[in-house]
């Protein structure tokens, strides 16, 4: 990724990744800014709706996943990060006041 | 009438029902196909006009790495749009020499679609899977009609929004109680009729003698074009449901045993209670399941629910997550992460899934949806029907019955 994240922000969508998954081999895979949705957790487009409502439980409102997956293209979409929605997930935070 | 299909055995086994339905009722039905690329699928003595292979289209192969998204974006650059374009003219020329009354076209063979509209001949389109009605994402859905508006324009057509799709009318091999109305259809006259599984010509020897009475059976099937992706999923399989015993629904214990549709070099490691088979003759041995381990295709998914079978769906895919996400939803299967299965995790799903009722209860109301539909018979009534309101004199102001234009929900 392109600019710094805060570690914690990334620490933070790993728990929730791992949660809406819920399975045991995700459980040890290791997650960074750079694990890819589609290649490297074989995350199906229709599971972000319960990373998105993951997301909104943690950090709040304002972090509409699904929202902002309607604005990217379809080869962002193919090649989605973690660290592309930390970055997301950062700039809502500071937008919005951070945490709520 | 000329049927028009992709070299695809999951799009060509709908279109061979139909087929033999309507050579039964007295017509005469042609083919348009690659020939070269699915010697076996096509009976004898069809009457078969071969388009030419102009590059390697076998999808299996070429696009083996590829998964989830990603899959869906190769799909279309790399084989369902350089396939329209080069069929084009030399579909075109078979039209003109069989000038047919009705062409009948796959979804995903745009060539044929195209043709029909540029020789104005009225055809209709068999949707193979009910994924390609869904309105599913406006990213996807919207380059989708970027590149289908580019294909009609260079060949010189009217852009319209799906080309895919027949004003006369789009015969989907599926019921709305599958499609469970979480999305929007596409505007377009559908005709509901549920999977065609009659008149399937091809006899694929099976070991019946090996086929254990008195245990559970599971059939493990990653369709024609995933079976060959790799052994991960396979080697898995083999060591969690190696000898397993496990409960079924009225709490017995009983033995499992496992058909596995997997490549040959599988079948001297394979334990005792499977049978490893690179072919198997699928709708027979369905007959004998007790449940099914798929890709979520949705002809697999349809034929096991045909039979009133419990799923766990492993998608790989294409619209594969969606039809399993379908299938979660009417309660009759379970997930399963394909590249990424346990030995536990696939155990327990499969000791969960022969276990509870409840998903044998749900694949039943789906087969009872299914039950009301007729499959290539009823396809095959709905052409005749529209031949016949065609030819007689009023047939001009001949009105198309619209579908259901939204899902509820």
């Amino acid at each position: 990724m392109s600019c710094i994240i805060d570690p914690a922000i990334i620490r933070d969508i790993t728990a929730v990744i791992r949660e809406a998954v819920a399975e045991d081999w995700i459980q040890e895979f290791e997650i960074g800014a750079n694990t890819s949705f589609n290649d490297d957790l074989d995350l199906e487009s229709v599971e972000f709706v319960t990373i998105a409502a993951g997301l909104q439980r943690h950090f709040g409102g304002q972090i509409d996943l699904i929202g902002w997956l309607s604005t990217k293209s379809f080869d962002d979409l193919i090649a989605l990060r973690v660290g592309n929605i930390a970055e997301f997930v950062s700039d809502r935070l500071v937008a919005g006041g951070g945490q709520g | 009438m000329l049927i028009a299909v992709p070299p695809l055995t999951g799009h060509i086994n709908p279109a061979l029902s139909l087929a033999a339905e309507l050579l039964l009722r007295g017509h005469e039905v042609a083919w348009a196909v690659h020939r070269d690329l699915i010697p076996d699928l096509l009976p004898a003595d069809a009457e078969v006009y071969a388009l030419p292979v102009e590059s390697n289209l076998e999808l299996g192969k070429r696009s083996s790495g590829v998964r989830g998204l990603e899959s869906v974006k190769f799909f279309y650059e790399q084989f369902c749009l350089p396939l329209a374009r080069a069929s084009l003219q030399p579909l075109q020329d078979i039209v003109q020499a069989v000038e047919p009354d009705l062409m009948i076209c796959d979804h995903q063979m745009l060539a044929g679609a195209l043709v029909a509209r540029a020789r104005k001949i009225p055809w209709f389109t068999l949707a193979s899977t009910n994924v390609s009605i869904l309105k599913m994402s406006g990213v996807i859905d919207a380059w989708i009609d970027e590149q289908f508006a580019g294909l009609q324009r260079d060949y010189g057509v009217p852009v319209q929004a799906r080309p895919d799709f027949s004003s006369y009318g789009v015969i989907v091999f599926s019921s709305e109680a599958l499609l469970g109305g979480k999305y929007a259809y596409y505007e377009a006259p559908y005709h509901f009729v549920g999977p065609a599984l009659t008149h399937r010509p091809l006899a694929v020897e099976f070991p019946w003698q090996e086929m254990r009475s008195d245990a559970l059976k599971m059939l493990i099937s990653l369709g024609t074009v995933s079976r060959d992706r790799g052994l991960r999923f396979y080697e898995v399989m083999m060591e969690a449901l190696d000898g397993l015993t496990v409960s079924d629904s009225s709490q017995s214990r009983r033995s499992l045993q496992v058909v596995m549709v997997a490549p040959e070099e599988l079948r001297e490691r394979a334990p005792a209670n499977f049978i490893v088979r690179p072919r198997v003759p699928q709708i027979a041995l369905l007959a004998h399941m007790d449940a099914v381990l798929c890709h979520a295709g949705h002809n697999t998914v349809c034929e096991a629910l045909s039979f009133g079978l419990p799923l766990i769906v492993a998608p790989i895919r294409d619209d594969q997550p969606i039809v399993a996400r379908q299938v979660i939803d009417a309660g009759a299967g379970l997930f399963m992460r394909y590249g990424k299965v346990t030995v536990a995790a696939a155990r327990a799903a499969v000791e969960e899934l022969l276990r509870k009722p409840g998903y044998r209860n749900g694949a039943l109301r789906l087969k009872e949806s299914f039950r009301h539909l007729g499959g290539a018979s009823q396809a095959a009534g709905i052409l005749e029907r529209f031949l016949h309101e065609d030819s007689a004199p009023s047939g001009h102001t001949r009105t198309v019955q619209p579908g259901p234009s939204h899902a509820v929900g």
